[in-house]
């Protein structure tokens, strides 16, 4: 029986259904003390005071930290190494950490926060990312020519960084162009919220810190842990319980190297869990953006060129991907549509803001949006039909993207075909009503490449272990997907397969839960691991059966002989066997992806530079408006996703239908707003989440190009679907009123605004 | 005071030295060690720390402790004992696949549980209004309907 293709029911599913399972935020250890950050009140400032002595002798307070205690600059991925634990001397943006109690009880670490005491002398704050690169706008890192980066990247000032991507001779096309078309579009905040807030539990032990947190990315943690702490990465383990939800906010430390701080100075276990307002204030989100895009076509609606500035708020540092991944953006923008002329500038922002970091699909949601709502003005402006100027500049196979990357195949068309099917456009067109509308959006989207590995061994049993540090944040891709994959490897039963938790001291490194790697690249490092195991098994049943290892297959947990039915050995004979000849059968794994075709030349900046197991998509959706009150209802959703191949495919269908809610969300209400650099909306009535009721009927159609170096030619299938939802919705949106609308969230009271504009204008 | 209620069947004290506006949940988790039961926002909003107070769902984080005495509380774990199957409840959210991260689902488990034991029909939009208080961030609640329908369709709509 394979594994591979089943809606297998996820591993750790009973467990989570009866509530027994231990997340980060339910994880503790005895005798913990609880810790508490103290955050700055104020967007910028000098530290004037900064006294924690009478913190310090109030009762059950046993360790105080401050900036002395954390000595390292760091930065997400170690990219740009502007962020230290504690501010010091200044204050950055408004919940910067200031200082950290450990006390025996909340309440008397709450007490020890309010006696430290704080004076600040406040800057006036820089907010607003196109005043931030002004000449003339005050520095929020004066020092900044004097950190570390791990390439060296075009920098100045404000500009935390910038990337690059320049094709073809864009001056000339422009002089080509039968016309010009210009567009500026302005995005918000969005928050990952998770239901489990960030948790950590640190304890200091033989000179290391032991740190239990639901991350998404081990590794990671360890590595920006101990960076800010002035240790070695191996000075830090990391061990990773239940995640209750990431979605990016889970990648990067926030809490870790609190605890572990609090842990040294106070010799006892230290355990930190954010409030939902904190969640808010302080755990970065997706950053606001502003796309500027103009565009050169040709009167049968051919781009000829285009140029766009892609400006990402950064906010006060770089602890978050938003430098790490500002040419996503310029990728995005020119992987759809053939785009032969291409000038991309990513600029991404500091402002005296929380940092932003990623959450699924980093900048591609907003990118996209501008994208489309863009080639709908261009459609306006030449009377072309919405679907056909997509499809007359779709990337086709052989195609080449703007990075030089050539298309591998007529995905893109595939995909927009099968949606025909489920959507007939002219149909819709045909039968349309007022106030209703309906739109089509084809997105290129990648799989993050990154590196993987897993060790697997057979146990004395018959059943087998993988040892991986591969987080399973919810998706399934290891309490399905990984499981299924060596089940089928080795041909045992599915829940024969048992994998370890993520855990830096035992498990080989990781890159994370993120770009949908984790079946695609610790699926690959385990597969490896795994046939090496079933040589090592072959090898011992060779000799059990006198068979040539050729003649053998391995399937019911037995090992067999081709043909000859009654000839086999069950693979604890098998491991038993191993111990007492050529030792137990355990194998280890890796996997990055390799290198694709591309043109580097074109790129200054880039730390994304292609696309690595591209996968295509074509979503549709019907809404309709409510004039009166500005009120969108979505309708209807359909999705086609190429998923290389379908492991598991009732766990993708839950990834699409969750990652089209989120962009639901992101499109219509989710926003973080931070008004004179505070977070406004810093609980879940302010901040408004998509619940059971705002979800439409969303159709799903998953397509099946297999990637070559895929595992059995799956491709990313998690992040993506999030990626061209907003896009879809406003092209819709605006179908329906007959308006574009250039800022997201698309809320009743935008809505309104662009009816009444285009009242005025008719009047 | 003390404050007597039955905890997933058991009769249960506690006693007179937790303030009787001591939210339920963290005596669920921190005097019980019931820690299924999740705290994701203490707002009352997210719906995580949902729990049956004589069959009706409550937010644990925001009610008293003392609003339970002499009632009835359910919590996930009383849903099935450890060493019973599965409810059926339970055992549809696993085969619709509707659990991603889990975090949500003791919350939603216990909202379908009330909702599939007092309606008589339920439909997709019972079930959908019933999740109103329940925040799912990773599922898009699909799956959850899906399920909870399964549910009422096998029981003829009781449960």
């Amino acid at each position: 029986m394979t594994a591979v293709g089943k809606n297998v029911r996820r591993a750790d599913g009973e467990g989570k259904v009866r509530g027994s399972v231990r997340y980060g935020m339910d994880y503790t250890e005895p005798g913990a003390l609880t810790g508490k950050v103290l955050r700055s009140s104020l967007p910028a400032a000098r530290i004037v005071t900064l006294d924690t002595s009478t913190a310090a002798s109030m009762p059950g307070v046993r360790a105080i930290a401050t900036a002395v205690d954390a000595p390292g600059l760091s930065g997400m991925f170690f990219v740009l190494k502007d962020q230290s634990l504690f501010a010091k001397d200044e204050v950055r943006y408004a919940g910067e950490a200031l200082a950290a109690v450990a006390a025996d009880t909340e309440a008397q670490a709450e007490a020890a926060l309010a006696a430290i005491e704080v004076v600040l002398d406040p800057h006036e704050p820089v907010l607003d990312p196109d005043h931030a690169l002004t000449d003339g706008a005050r520095l929020i890192h004066p020092d900044w020519e004097n950190y570390e980066t791990i390439v060296p990247g075009p920098r100045s000032g404000n500009l935390a960084w910038e990337s690059r991507i320049e094709q073809g001779d864009v001056d000339a096309a422009f002089q080509q162009a039968y016309r010009v078309v210009e567009d500026e579009f302005r995005t918000q905040r969005q928050h990952q919220n998770s239901i489990e807030p960030h948790a950590a539990v640190a304890r200091y032990e033989e000179g290391r810190y032991i740190v239990h947190t639901p991350t998404q990315f081990p590794f990671n943690v360890r590595g920006r842990t101990a960076e800010l702490l002035g240790v070695r990465p191996s000075d830090v383990r990391v061990v990773v319980p239940a995640i209750g939800g990431g979605f990016g906010g889970k990648l990067d430390i926030m809490l870790e190297p609190f605890a572990c701080v609090l842990a040294r100075k106070s010799g006892r276990p230290v355990r930190i869990v954010n409030t939902r307002s904190e969640e808010l204030r302080t755990c970065a989100p997706r950053e606001g953006g502003i796309v500027r895009l103009r565009t050169a076509v040709a009167r049968d609606g051919s781009i000829l060129a285009q140029e766009g500035e892609i400006i990402a708020d950064n906010g006060a540092n770089s602890s978050g991907e938003t430098v790490a991944c500002a040419n996503v953006a310029s990728l995005v923008l020119g992987s759809t549509y053939r785009v032969p002329n291409a000038r991309y500038v990513s600029k991404v922002v500091y402002t005296n803001t929380p940092p932003t970091a990623a959450f699924r699909g980093v900048n591609g949601p907003y990118c996209v949006f501008a994208q489309e709502m863009h080639l709908d003005h261009i459609a306006r402006e030449l009377g072309m039909d919405r679907r056909d100027i997509r499809r007359h500049n779709l990337m086709g196979s052989g195609d080449v993207m703007v990075n030089g990357q050539e298309v591998d195949g007529p995905f893109l068309q595939q995909a927009m075909d099968e949606l025909e099917n489920m959507r007939p456009w002219q149909q819709l067109e045909t039968s349309k009503r007022p106030y209703r509308g309906h739109a089509i959006v084809p997105v290129t989207w990648l799989t993050n490449p990154g590196a993987g590995s897993a060790s697997v061994k057979l146990n004395e049993d018959g059943t087998v272990t993988v040892a991986s540090a591969a987080t399973e944040i919810g998706s399934g891709a290891v309490a399905t997907g990984v499981r299924q994959l060596v089940a089928d490897e080795l041909g045992v039963d599915f829940h024969d397969v048992l994998v370890t938790s993520p855990d830096t001291d035992t498990g080989g490194y990781d890159l994370g839960a993120q770009g949908s790697r984790t079946t695609f690249g610790a699926g690959n490092a385990t597969i490896d691991a795994g046939k090496k195991v079933r040589e090592q098994i072959l090898d011992v049943a060779a000799d059990l059966l006198e068979a040539a290892p050729e003649d053998l297959e391995l399937a019911d947990g037995s090992v067999h002989v081709h043909g000859v039915p009654d000839r086999q050995v069950g693979l604890a004979a098998i491991a038993a066997t191993a111990s007492m000849t050529s030792g137990p059968i355990i194998a280890s794994g890796g996997f990055v992806a390799p290198p694709e075709q591309f043109d580097g030349g074109c790129m200054t900046g880039a730390l994304f530079t292609h696309f690595t197991a591209a996968t295509y998509h074509a979503h549709h959706a019907e809404v309709e408006v409510d004039p009166e009150t500005g009120q969108v209802t979505v309708l209807r959703y359909a999705v086609v996703q190429d998923v290389g191949r379908a492991i598991n495919p009732q766990m993708i269908e839950g990834q699409i239908q969750g990652g089209v809610v989120q962009g639901l969300g992101y499109a219509l209400y989710e926003d973080l707003r931070v008004r004179g650099g505070q977070v406004v909306d810093d609980d879940l009535e302010s901040y408004r989440l998509p619940i059971a009721a705002d979800t439409p009927p969303i159709d799903i159609s998953i397509l099946e190009n297999p990637c070559p170096y895929g595992p059995l030619g799956a491709k990313g299938a998690a992040e993506p679907p999030i990626v061209p939802v907003a896009a879809v919705i406003g092209c819709a949106v605006a179908d329906a009123i007959g308006a574009p609308v250039n800022e997201l969230p698309v809320t009743p009271f935008a809505v309104l605004q662009a009816l009444r504009k285009q009242d005025e204008s008719a009047a | 005071m003390t404050y007597a209620f039955t905890l997933n069947g058991q009769p249960i004290e506690v006693e007179a030295d937790v303030a009787g506006m001591t939210s339920l949940l963290s005596v669920l988790r921190e005097s019980f060690g019931l820690t299924g039961t999740k705290l994701g926002c203490g707002e009352g909003r997210c719906g995580a720390c949902t729990v049956l107070v004589d069959g009706t769902p409550v937010v644990s984080c925001l009610y008293p402790l003392a609003n339970v005495d002499s009632s009835d509380v359910r919590t996930v774990e009383g849903l099935a004992r450890p060493d019973e199957p599965l409810t059926a409840v339970q055992s549809a959210l696993l085969d619709h696949g509707a659990v991603q991260c889990g975090a949500c689902v003791p919350g939603v488990a216990m909202t379908l549980t009330a909702l599939l034991e007092c309606a008589e029909h339920v439909t997709e939009d019972d079930v959908r209004a019933a999740l109103t208080g329940n925040i799912c961030r990773c599922t898009g609640y699909t799956k959850f309907v899906e399920a909870a329908a399964s549910v009422a369709a096998d029981s003829g709509g009781r449960r």
